[in-house]
């Protein structure tokens, strides 16, 4: 006595990965534009 | 910041025309980005009094909702428009597994595309079930899908299916 520390499995860890799938529209279409102008020459 | 003499009066709203909506999404997009939800929410809701079918205002809702963890409030939004034409039944199917009705949960899954998001859910739903064959199973079809740690549940659903033994060999033919 006392006796002797045994070990145990413990439940093996499951990560919510179904959370990340849940996710935002994207919303640059909705937003307010900004100079088109400028950001087509930047990228056109 | 002082303040300054720039005076908004935030209170009377009746004599002010409602914002753009497209001002709305700029400052909805902002709050998302800082993960600010409860005030993400706050403004779709402004959207949706402007226009109340606008589907991103709605997503959007839903989405901030589960980030805050107010599974119960996204859920109720979510039976709120279901007569829309939006899906929103990955969403509605999370919500159920959070709230542990998983078998409602699957049921709400039946029917759709079995694409990655709809496998990693039914994947944890039937953990929390102990089906773990069948878990087991449907990790496997996610095995090419090169989703980020989807290989610590496959190890979780094959010690849990008392397949330990054959962990080493499928984590080797992981990816």
């Amino acid at each position: 006595f006392p006796p002797a520390f045994q070990s145990i499995p413990r439940n093996p860890i499951v990560l919510d990965l179904a959370y990340n799938c849940i996710d935002f529209p994207v919303l640059d279409e909705r937003k307010k534009k900004v100079q088109r102008g400028f950001i087509s020459r930047l990228w056109g | 910041m002082a303040p300054k003499s720039k005076e908004k009066p935030k209170t009377s709203s009746s004599s002010h025309p409602p914002p753009a909506i497209e001002d709305l999404f700029t400052t909805l997009d902002r709050h998302i980005q800082r993960s600010e939800y409860e005030q993400a929410v706050k403004v779709a809701d402004q959207v949706l009094s402007i226009a109340p079918a606008d589907e991103d205002a709605i997503r959007c809702k839903v989405v901030a909702l589960v980030k805050d963890d107010k599974i119960d409030d996204a859920l109720s939004v979510i039976q709120s428009f279901h007569k829309l034409p939006i899906d929103l039944g990955f969403q509605k199917a999370y919500c159920l597994y959070r709230q542990n009705k998983l078998d409602e949960a699957l049921q709400c899954l039946r029917g759709r595309e079995r694409d990655s998001e709809t496998l990693l859910l039914e994947a944890q739903i039937l953990y929390r079930l102990g089906k773990t064959d069948a878990c087991v199973d449907v990790y496997r079809k996610l095995q090419n899908s090169d989703i980020e740690t989807a290989e610590v549940n496959f190890v979780a659903s094959l010690v849990s299916a008392g397949k330990a033994s054959q962990v080493e060999k499928a984590l080797d033919s992981w990816k």
